[in-house]
């Protein structure tokens, strides 16, 4: 029975004719269905158009072939040119994120205390995250993107607060899993960072892994025979948090990373499971940059057990803490930029 | 001796607990059955263990911030709820959406009405006996359309794809070859599947004449989707309401006759043959569309102005709407789910009355809820 409608019919789905069936002819034609799919399976199916054949693949030693808009989790973005971080914490991610799990906070100039588009923290809980990508859509300085790596399981759950540290990923390694959808936004996000440089005085505002480049750049802008070290310390917040090897020291000293380093995100860690490799390995792209594992703060001496370091990392940040307030006290004269 | 006898001849009605914690339940979700002996009497579910305040955090949030939680309902046609909810709001504040984006908006969710009756019907012979064999085939088709959602969106079940206005971002390249590859494949696997089970004695022994719902009875019950059409009540939302660009498809309407489980089987296998029809036609026509995606930052501060809207589409399970209030802000006053789960669900107990213990499976099976949508 079939009734015409708009563009269509309405078709009677036919039920078979009761009564004529071959008995046992349904089970033999279901046997030979499944006799076809078990003689299929001792060959590979490699393509879409063929219902027969094996589709598995032998997972920890062939990797899966991730496309290029594949999402897990948010990263942060560093230029390695400059050292420079993408993001500039315009909120745009923390006020958009469904589950409210990105947390930040901006950059004060030491001087004058005005805000500055550069971070001083950024956090995202990565046990809430919920990967919609809604913060990777809405960034407009394309600093937050998410990531490939998908092999994030840990049995330390306050590991999975990740912060600015150990989100940060170079553009090489962006590029590297998503080549095409970098080259589109590309030239408005460097267009973009160069201006927001600009505005960034002393070493604000760049990639607190990247030590030895905040040292360089720190040189670069106080050369040490102009300016006498002390003055040099109170009028810089990082340099008197951390003396001069800036972040790497800070690190050491900060807590959550010296028990990361017992915990299971120590350096060795970041190079398994978070490297560009394992997340697009297969894939045939020749990327000897990403291919690296970015580089992440220099893994701080396992310290003996877990309290001991944290309260030895407390009390080492209250010290810097006094130090710096101490320093702070002569006015200082304003830096020229 | 006679004593014994007395003894036997007294029967009790017996209640006992299926579910919540049942692998045939679909989720957590119970049924109080009323028995005498293998005879159901009485059938009364409950749910609500899933329950997760969605309507509630959704009042709670912005409009675009609520779209990766609506992938969270039906979690098996995430594409589907989004459009809904998509719809829903492009009503509220008057946004029009390029017709290229609508064509990929319907061509997703015909791909998801595929994958989504592909396992259903996988579930349902699950829960007959024939363990994972079926459920094994239709996985895998699922899989192949799975990798094609995950390159146009980035993820494989909560896709979060669609926006007001439009879709996250456009097709990939390499998307339409790979699916035609797959629509090559799809008349082999369902022709396939047809053969593997539509004859099977066990089968028609399990589903024919079983969970009859009399169509008076599901138009009473406002039941909608394959469960309806398998009463042969010919309504179907893309037909009677054509949204989107469904009214420039030909495809047809399948119905059954006798409203059991073997028609709402029948039913869905004949809705896949429909799907990959639109599927075609939507290849065929999309390089034509004009106007692209929209760039989703433009719209992330909706700020519909005071109305209420209603947008409904046939979901792969029925008709899904969303009900939206705004009183003028970022956020909706009030939100809604017109889940088809949850309503195609309650007329289960008139369905199972009269038959045996061992049929409630199967027929809660045919209806095809996901809990997740049912409990909200």
């Amino acid at each position: 029975m079939t009734s015409q409608i708009q563009r269509g019919n309405v078709v009677t789905v036919e039920r078979g004719a009761r009564g004529q069936r071959v008995p046992g002819g349904g089970l033999l034609a279901s046997m030979a269905v499944v006799w076809k799919h078990w003689q299929g399976s001792f060959r590979k199916n490699d393509s879409f158009e063929k219902i027969h054949g094996t589709f598995t693949m032998e997972y920890p030693e062939e990797r899966p072939r991730l496309p290029e808009a594949f999402r897990n989790m948010p990263i942060l973005l560093y230029d390695e040119a400059s050292g420079h971080e993408l993001c500039t914490s315009c909120f745009q991610c923390q006020r958009i994120c469904p589950p409210q799990v990105i947390h930040m906070s901006q950059a004060k100039d030491p001087v004058t205390g005005k805000a500055l588009p550069a971070l001083t923290e950024f956090v995202i809980e990565y046990d809430a995250c919920m990967s919609c990508g809604l913060c990777a859509e809405i960034c407009p300085f394309d600093a937050i993107k998410m990531d490939h790596a998908f092999e994030l399981a840990t049995s330390d759950h306050a590991g999975l607060t990740l912060h600015r540290e150990q989100l940060n990923r170079p553009i090489s390694y962006y590029e590297g899993i998503a080549p095409n959808m970098w080259a589109e936004v590309k030239d408005s996000a460097f267009k973009k960072l160069q201006g927001n440089i600009k505005r960034r005085p002393d070493v604000i505002g760049m990639a607190p892994n990247l030590a030895e480049k905040i040292a360089a750049r720190r040189r670069e802008l106080h050369p040490p025979e102009l300016v006498a070290a002390p003055a040099e310390e109170a009028k810089d917040v990082w340099s008197a948090k951390g003396g001069t090897d800036g972040w790497s020291a800070k690190d050491a000293t900060d807590g959550w990373s010296a028990k990361d380093a017992t915990d299971g995100w120590s350096a060795k860690d970041a190079t398994d499971g978070w490297s560009a490799k394992d997340a697009k390995p297969g894939e045939g792209r020749e990327s000897s940059a990403a291919a690296e594992a970015p580089p992440m703060a220099g893994a701080p001496a396992a310290p003996l057990d877990d309290k001991a370091a944290r309260l030895a990392a407390i009390k080492a940040k209250n010290a810097a803490k006094k130090a710096a307030e101490a320093a702070q006290l002569p006015p200082a004269a304003p830096q020229d930029e | 001796m006679l004593h014994f006898e007395l003894i036997m001849l007294k029967t009790e009605e017996l209640q006992i607990n299926i579910g919540p914690q049942h692998p045939s339940t679909h989720g957590v979700f119970r049924m109080v059955v009323t028995l005498d002996g293998e005879t159901i009497i009485d059938l009364k579910p409950v749910f609500g263990y899933l329950h997760r305040n969605h309507e509630q955090i959704a009042e709670q949030n912005s409009y675009l911030q609520n779209m990766p939680y609506t992938d969270r309902l039906d979690y098996f046609n995430s594409m589907a709820n989004n459009h809904a909810y998509a719809m829903a709001v492009e009503r509220l504040a008057g946004i029009a959406v390029p017709e290229r984006a609508e064509y990929i908006r319907v061509l997703m969710v015909e791909l998801t009405r595929i994958l989504n009756h592909a396992g259903a019907l996988g579930f349902l012979i699950n829960d007959m006996g024939m363990w994972q064999t079926q459920l094994a085939f239709g996985m895998r088709e699922r899989e192949k359309i799975l990798d094609l959602f995950e390159a146009a969106s980035g993820a494989r079940l909560m896709c979060n794809y669609f926006r007001f206005g439009g879709v996250a971002r456009d097709l990939p390249p390499d998307f339409v070859p790979r699916l035609r590859e797959l629509l090559v494949a799809m008349p082999a696997f369902v022709d396939e599947l047809e053969r593997l089970l539509r004859e099977n004695e066990i089968l028609i022994q399990r589903a024919e004449g079983i969970g009859i719902l009399p169509k008076e009875l599901a138009l009473a019950y406002s039941v909608t989707g394959p469960v309806l059409r398998g009463s042969g009540v010919p309504y179907d939302v893309r037909k009677a309401e054509p949204y989107s660009v469904y009214d420039r498809f030909d495809f047809d309407v399948p119905v059954g006759s006798v409203g059991d489980v073997y028609d709402r089987f029948l039913v869905r296998i004949e809705e896949m043959r429909q799907s990959r029809r639109i599927i075609e036609q939507i290849i065929e026509q999309l390089p034509d569309a004009q106007g692209g995606h929209i760039n989703p930052k433009a719209r992330q501060n909706v700020r519909p102005p005071v109305a209420d809207s209603y947008a409904r589409i046939e979901s792969p399970k029925g008709e899904l709407g969303f009900y939206l209030v705004s009183d003028g802000s970022t956020r909706p006053y009030r939100y809604k789910v017109r889940a088809p789960s949850f309503i195609n669900l309650t007329p289960l107990g008139d369905m199972c009355r009269g038959y045996k213990v061992a049929d409630v499976v199967v027929i809660l099976g045919s209806i095809d809820i996901v809990m997740g949508e049912v409990d909200r």
